[in-house]
């Protein structure tokens, strides 16, 4: 998740990571591949049922009124393969009236 | 008559011969059950190949076989992008210090649900398609598929064992032409597809534990006990269709099946927080992901 000013400049970027995470059992060490994974250290893969709620405050400068928040969804099966899920994008303001 | 020591000798003789006849008897007849029907092993790649060879089956179905042709099932050694899954495997970790050619079964637990036919194939198997892996020759492991009859005949039934020349099916059809077809519940069960999609950790082999998928697993005992009741064919198979989406290599029908499958509800609240001593001004962003699948995403 980005914002950014009017202007196009970010001002806050952060990211959440969903996936289950295996060791081989011998350590804490996060491991990768079938050939060392065995087992579930942590899983915060979407689950079924299970909606996956986030809240994020973003800081807003000084004298930054507006923003921009984008909001993406990927599928990262390996470093460098992006498959695109969803982009949302909202225009804020400080000066909406709700 | 009183019994003399020749009689008792005869008596215990006749008996021995008696014994015997019987004892030969039942081994006769017990040897179909002693012996088992140990499975035909092939020595060559083309051997296996052709004892799973299912291309007779798209004479009639020509829909479906189309349709498996195009799914990841017809390719279960080619991984992403035409990649081949396992030669870097076979190379660093399986054989890091003895000729990766020379492989045999025990180093590829893979095959256990990548090429589960090799369980009718000897190491002589193993070791060519090794070389064919380290060879770089994609149109031999091309071969190398899940096809009709490992879902139709070698996974069809969990209860006993499959017979010979019988292609499991949604009924009975006694007089199928070339083999009788006979009817297996399983085939619309979600274990038929669990047998490989995964629990967990595979402990088959004390030198090759493997984990690699967990999505069976995941639909057991996340989805099911929150409530889901669908089957994994009722998903990735409907209507009977064997592409059995998703395709890794179908970039935006994935993305597009990922999109439906994960909706997202996004909120912003643009405010100013009054603390005791400062004006925050930020903007709380909240997000929802649903998940309509019945199992984790992502898993394999």
């Amino acid at each position: 998740m980005t914002a950014s000013s009017p202007d196009g400049k970010k001002i806050f970027e952060t990211s959440r990571i969903y996936t289950s995470q295996a060791t081989d059992s011998r350590g804490t060490q996060m491991v990768l591949g079938p050939e060392n994974k065995l087992g579930l250290i942590r899983d915060t893969s979407i689950q079924p049922f299970a909606p996956k709620e986030e809240s994020i405050e973003v800081p807003l400068p000084a004298g930054l009124r507006d923003a921009v928040i984008e909001v993406d969804l990927t599928y990262r099966p390996r470093p460098g393969n992006v498959y695109p899920i969803h982009k949302v994008v909202r225009k804020v303001s400080l000066d909406q009236t709700r | 008559m009183p019994k003399t020591n020749s009689m008792l000798y005869h008596r215990a003789e006749t008996s021995k011969w008696r014994l015997g006849i019987l004892t030969a008897l039942f081994l006769l007849m017990s040897a179909p059950v002693v012996r088992g029907e140990a499975p035909t092993q092939a020595s060559t790649v083309d051997e296996l190949i052709k004892m799973f060879d299912s291309s007779s089956c798209k004479e009639c179905h020509e829909k479906i076989y189309e349709q498996w042709e195009k799914s990841h099932h017809a390719r279960p050694l080619i991984g992403m992008d035409d990649m081949m899954l396992l030669t870097q495997y076979l190379k660093r970790v399986a054989r890091p210090d003895k000729p990766a050619d020379q492989a045999v079964k025990s180093d590829f637990p893979c095959f256990k649900c990548h090429f589960p036919q090799i369980k009718y194939g000897t190491d002589a198997v193993a070791g060519e398609i090794a070389r064919a892996m380290i060879n770089g020759d994609k149109a031999t492991i091309r071969k190398l598929n899940i096809g009709c009859l490992v879902c139709h005949n070698e996974k069809a039934v969990v209860h006993g064992h499959p017979e010979k020349n019988v292609v499991y099916g949604n009924k009975d059809i006694p007089d199928h032409e070339g083999h009788p077809v006979k009817k297996s519940p399983l085939l619309k069960n979600s274990l038929l597809c669990g047998q490989c999609h995964g629990l967990g950790p595979v402990l088959d082999s004390a030198d090759m534990p493997v984990q690699c998928a967990t999505l069976y697993g995941s639909y057991l005992h996340a989805y099911i006990p929150s409530g889901g009741s669908k089957t994994c064919q009722e998903c990735h198979m409907k209507g009977g269709d064997h592409y059995m989406p998703p395709d890794f290599n179908k970039r935006d029908d994935l993305s597009a099946r990922l999109r439906e499958s994960l909706p997202i509800e996004v909120e912003t609240l643009p405010y100013t927080f009054r603390a005791p001593d400062e004006k925050l001004p930020m903007v709380v962003v909240k997000t929802k992901i649903t998940s309509k699948a019945g199992h984790r995403i992502p898993d394999g």
